[in-house]
């Protein structure tokens, strides 16, 4: 589920799959502390679940923010329409 | 033998999530990537970190189902179902991993708590509760902006 998740953050060029390729990331780190310590037979995997889900939450307000930024500055979310909207501005500031 | 269907449910969601091209399936699908990640916790003992994966799921489900109508760029193109019919194979075909090489020997029991007493005793069911509330409020917000868009079309 990591690499479905690596993959994913690295192709997508929606922001919102972007995001929620960052999402399956956390997901598969917390699935790996609890299984682990389900073998060793510890509680400590879910005092660590409960602190990777508040990073988890820290990154994705953080994500959400941008999106919501980059979506009323452009009026998209699409990565490869967003880069070319600031190289079409930055050509037409150069022919000026 | 529930592990197995557990983790291909696991995989076949989460690839579901990411290639599925209208935003309110990939969030459906991302809804039962956190579903399945629950019932593996439960399997294994875990019932705290079954609860709190719920309740945290819920909210980030959400904001996403809020958050992809107000902001998502529509698709230009309709997901075939012979597409969705691959995806669900290459989930399919990727979960083979995790049946062969699984590593997970006898399960170790982490709480000392049975899930009865996790939900009527620790206030579980509170929580389950409030989440399905704020759930349903979102999934309404999200149905209706959803409609307003597909009237503006």
């Amino acid at each position: 589920m990591l690499a479905i998740g690596i993959y994913g953050l690295l192709t997508n060029r929606q922001l919102l799959k972007v995001f929620i390729s960052v999402e399956l990331i956390a997901t598969a780190a917390t699935l790996n502390f609890v299984m682990l310590a389900s073998a060793a037979g510890v509680g400590l995997g879910e005092a660590f679940l409960i602190l990777a889900f508040s990073t988890d939450t820290a990154v994705s307000g953080v994500i959400l923010a941008l999106l919501v930024i980059v979506s009323k500055k452009y009026g998209t979310s699409d990565i490869s329409k967003i880069l070319q909207m600031i190289q079409n501005k930055d050509n037409s500031e150069v022919e000026a | 033998m529930i592990f197995e269907i557990l983790a291909v449910g696991l995989i076949i969601s989460a690839i579901l999530a990411l290639f599925l091209d209208e935003v309110i399936y990939s969030v459906a699908a991302l809804a039962g990537t956190f579903f399945f990640s629950s019932l593996i916790y439960v399997e294994n003992g875990a019932i705290f970190a079954a609860i709190f994966q719920f309740a945290v799921g819920v909210g980030t489900l959400a904001i996403l189902f809020l958050s992809g109508e107000m902001l998502g760029d529509k698709p230009t193109k309709k997901t075939s179902p012979k597409r969705t019919g691959a995806l669900i194979g290459a989930g399919a075909v990727l979960s083979l991993p995790a049946i062969f090489l699984s590593v997970s020997g006898p399960t170790g029991t982490i709480s000392d708590i049975s899930f009865g007493d996790a939900l009527w005793n620790v206030r579980g069911l509170d929580v389950i509760l409030q989440a399905v509330v704020i759930f349903t409020v979102a999934l309404g917000i999200a149905i209706g902006l959803h409609e307003k868009r597909k009237g503006g079309k």
